[in-house]
């Protein structure tokens, strides 16, 4: 079952994929609530990362998702474990009403609110989405492969929408590689789902590229947020 | 009950770096400490222990080291040390060092503006003045304090700084305080900082290096220059590495690509060639004139200690006097990269006496520290975020000073090693 009796909710995916981008830190804190701090790869530079995920079993069944995310500090209570990074997702589209309508519900997250289609091109040694709507092209990127490793890593995400602001740890298990040796690339085509990019000094070659196969990604319960982390 | 770095999942230490430590969540500027601290701990038994051994020697061919674990006395081959012309502990050095000390007492005991201006110090600020050909030179008491001072002191809040994305910390570090908007272009791409170029207007300096201290490469400084020009922009070329070390009479890479006049600010250190400390600023009067008023590192820190400023000075002289001194270091660069050759080890791009040996495993590069520390070789590892994810390494400093046999030792402790490993066949 992906949901458990303790609030975990857990989707299988075949391949997970990311791409870390630079961009203006002014872009970043454009979309950014101002509470939530980017973090800087170089004095002035934040990251866009642009993930993609082939579920292939949720509660809400298969489906595919594109997301959009700024990197950012972590908020950690005294205690708590400390996340391999955190971002803030502000944009998300995914290829089924019904997993779009789950995580709005559910987690709070920001979504483009037309279906999409993401197609997985799986070569030796790299993998290829492209991802359109309605036979728009909205991205397609490429991600190359490194050395595999099993890993669990914990990350941290940030949402908010008119109700209000929250977080969640989410647990990345699977096969895992992840390269800086800048040899995928990214296409960002304009269209409404990446309109917010088109006035951004996105540089579109990947400094960082991520990639995790037949993994669990598992939600931790949603905590809402009195205000987000403090600078 | 502090915050912890060790979730119910399989992350390493590895899997963390300073930057995952850089902000906390609290009111308590403390708040950072605890996680930090349970990282750094566990970091030590990994291998960290590495940095920051205490040496007891000269940083010669061969040193002392106190082992930073078990707290021994190790006797090691050094191939770790800047000590590019084997200055640092000649003995004419050491005497004119030992006489100002007579001389001058230890501290300068004032900033150089005030009462911190001995004559020792305008002697170098001439001599480094006329070696590099320009106008003026300027001193400062810490290479990290001459880019911090010269970027601050001249730019301002709207200016540009477009720099390698490489560039040394201080580069950053004087960008960031001069409050100029900041911009780094792709490690010695003329494309890319083009591409950066065109989308600034207004006071523009472009900040790039002779020789890049982690990877060894050199800078293509013709096609930057002719970027830069194109735009309007200045340039700064900072030569820690390479003054002293290239050109045909040592002046950089400046003067290598005949380009001294096209480069507008000179900056190098007295702490790598010339076995030193220190750094300085060589270009135009008029320049001296600005930031011996706005260079507030220099305004507003002690000057250089005499005793030093006198070391310097002879090492100077000794390395223009001595021609040969170069001529030892490349024949020393030419041979042990023969020799890596000849066994098969991935030096990278390099092409200067910095030459990493590219591990490309940040999970080992530690524990092969530790087995090259054992066999008797001082090498510093390098990982992220020094340096790219998987781009971990060992960096090699050549000296005027090492002989054959030794690079022959140093070689063959380190393919034996990595070997045994299994890092390389």
């Amino acid at each position: 079952m992906s949901n458990s009796n303790d609030g975990l909710v857990q989707y299988h995916y075949r391949d997970a994929i990311a791409g870390f981008f630079e961009l203006p830190t002014e872009n970043a804190r454009a979309i950014l609530p101002p509470e939530l701090q980017p973090i800087e790869p170089h004095h002035g530079s934040s990251v866009l990362s642009v993930m993609a995920f082939d579920f292939h079993d949720s509660p809400v069944g298969s489906y595919g998702e594109l997301i959009l995310s700024i990197h950012v500090a972590p908020r950690i209570e005294p205690g708590e474990a400390w996340p391999r990074s955190a971002f803030f997702p502000f944009r998300l589209g995914t290829t089924t009403r019904e997993s779009r309508e789950h995580a709005i519900e559910r987690w709070h997250l920001p979504h483009y609110m037309q279906d999409i289609s993401i197609a997985w091109d799986r070569g030796d040694g790299h993998i290829t989405i492209h991802a359109t709507d309605r036979g728009q092209p909205i991205v397609d990127m490429t991600i190359t492969e490194h050395e595999w490793s099993k890993v669990d890593h914990s990350y941290q995400a940030f949402m908010n929408d008119e109700e209000g602001q929250y977080t969640s740890t989410i647990i990345m298990s699977g096969e895992f590689s992840e390269n800086e040796e800048e040899r995928g690339g990214i296409t960002i085509h304009s269209q409404a789902m990446t309109d917010l990019l088109e006035d951004w000094e996105v540089d579109f070659t990947p400094f960082r590229e991520m990639w995790m196969k037949n993994g669990l990604q598992t939600f931790h319960p949603l905590k809402q947020l009195l205000s987000y982390a403090r600078r | 009950m502090a915050t912890r770095v060790e979730a119910q999942t399989s992350m390493s230490v590895s899997d963390y770096d300073y930057s995952s430590f850089f902000y906390s969540s609290s009111d308590d500027p403390f708040a950072i400490l605890d996680p930090y601290s349970e990282w750094y701990t566990r970091a030590l038994r990994t291998g960290y222990y590495l940095f920051q051994q205490p040496m007891s020697t000269p940083p010669e061919s061969r040193i002392e080291v106190t082992e930073g674990l078990h707290h021994e006395h190790i006797k090691l081959l050094n191939l770790a040390s800047y000590n590019y012309l084997g200055l640092s502990n000649r003995p004419e050095v050491i005497a004119a060092a030992k006489k100002a000390l007579d001389q001058y007492g230890l501290g300068a005991a004032g900033s150089p503006l005030l009462s911190g201006m001995m004559d020792v110090h305008v002697q170098l600020e001439e001599a480094l003045a006329k070696f590099k050909r320009k106008e003026a030179a300027m001193v400062f008491p810490t290479g990290y304090s001459t880019n911090v001072g010269m970027i601050s002191g001249l730019m301002r809040p709207g200016d540009w700084v477009i720099a390698d994305q490489n560039a040394h910390a201080s580069i950053v570090d004087g960008a960031i305080l001069s409050k100029a908007n900041v911009r780094f272009f792709r490690h010695n791409n003329p494309a890319d900082l083009e591409k950066k170029l065109k989308q600034t207007t207004g006071k523009k300096l472009v900040a790039i290096e002779g020789v890049y201290s982690m990877d060894g490469d050199v800078c293509p400084l013709p096609e930057l220059v002719e970027v830069a020009k194109r735009y309007g922009a200045r340039i700064l070329l900072d030569e820690a590495h390479s003054a002293f070390v290239y050109g045909e009479h040592g002046r950089g890479v400046a003067e290598m690509f005949g380009l001294e006049d096209e480069v507008d600010i000179h900056i190098g250190t007295f702490s790598k060639a010339l076995g030193g400390q220190g750094g300085y600023v060589a270009s135009s009067r008029k320049l001296y004139y600005y930031l011996k008023g706005f260079a507030r590192a220099r305004v507003f820190s002690c000057s250089l200690a005499p005793v030093v400023t006198a070391g310097v000075l002879e090492s100077l002289g000794i390395a223009q006097k001595e021609p040969e001194l170069r001529d030892r270091l490349w024949k020393n660069v030419r041979y042990i990269r023969k020799r890596l050759e000849e066994e098969g080890v991935d030096v990278g791009d390099s092409t200067s006496q910095i030459i990493p040996i590219m591990v490309r495993n940040d999970r080992r590069i530690f524990e092969l520290g530790h087995k090259l520390f054992r066999a008797g070789l001082y090498l510093q590892p390098v990982i992220y975020p020094a340096v790219a994810k998987h781009r971990s390494r060992f960096r090699v400093s050549i000296s005027a000073s090492h002989t054959c046999e030794q690079l022959d030792e140093g070689v063959s402790i380190l393919v034996r090693v990595l070997r045994e490993e299994g890092v390389m066949v």
